[in-house]
């Protein structure tokens, strides 16, 4: 079941949705997680060249957006009723 | 009547489960309606400093070199990761939706701004 390398284009859609799964999620605390988490992992990997690390990059990148968005479904069901403190006073 | 009263307490009860569905639900829909789509646009100038605003704040931005003409790749060395970011922060500033197609095309502040002033829902 090994895809071939993933394209630019495809590994740029994976993270924009990556950070739009992340909006999603109710919580300040996972929110700001996993946008940051997503960022320094894409930033990590930005040096690979080798094909098939790069497309299990790619793979393990495509599972953690699906399990960030069963998770956004499961947070908002326990939603906070509290906003975070961080949230108030801008 | 003890079994009417009864399934009315009951039906008291069974109320207050649904409803809270049914603030969250319309909860996000009266913050939507509230955004004024009466009042004709935003002032292309407000749109120009609000960008530049949250180009600025991004930390890998030096905030001197930022120009409403500048281009992101170009002059201020970010890769194409920073652009999707400064995109996702605009699209937040300005409470839009910006479509992916449309997404990979901004690759400047001033592409930004055009986009920005020229979509209907932006507020």
């Amino acid at each position: 079941m090994a895809a071939a390398s993933p394209s630019r284009p495809e590994i740029i859609s994976l993270f924009r949705s990556l950070l739009r799964t992340s909006r999603q999620f109710s919580d300040y605390n996972i929110r700001e997680y996993s946008k940051r988490r997503t960022i320094d992992g894409f930033r990590l990997n930005k040096q690979l060249t080798d094909p098939s690390a790069v497309a299990a990059a790619f793979a393990d990148g495509k599972s953690q957006l699906e399990l960030a968005k069963r998770q956004v479904l499961v947070y908002s069901l326990y939603a906070p009723k509290v906003k975070s403190i961080m949230e108030l006073n801008h | 009547m003890a079994s009417s009263l009864r399934a009315a307490i009951i039906s008291h009860f069974r109320v207050p489960a649904s409803q809270t569905l049914a603030l969250n639900g319309s909860k996000l829909w009266t913050v939507r309606s509230m955004s004024s789509h009466g009042d004709d646009h935003l002032d292309k100038n407000q749109v120009i400093d609000r960008v530049l605003e949250v180009v600025k704040c991004h930390p890998k931005i030096d905030p001197s070199k930022v120009t409403p003409e500048v281009h992101f790749q170009k002059d201020l060395g970010l890769d194409s990761l920073d652009t999707v970011e400064i995109v996702m922060a605009l699209e937040e500033e300005f409470k839009l939706e910006i479509p992916d197609k449309e997404a990979d095309k901004i690759d400047s502040c001033g592409l930004a701004i055009e986009y920005i002033y020229n979509h209907p829902m932006s507020s």
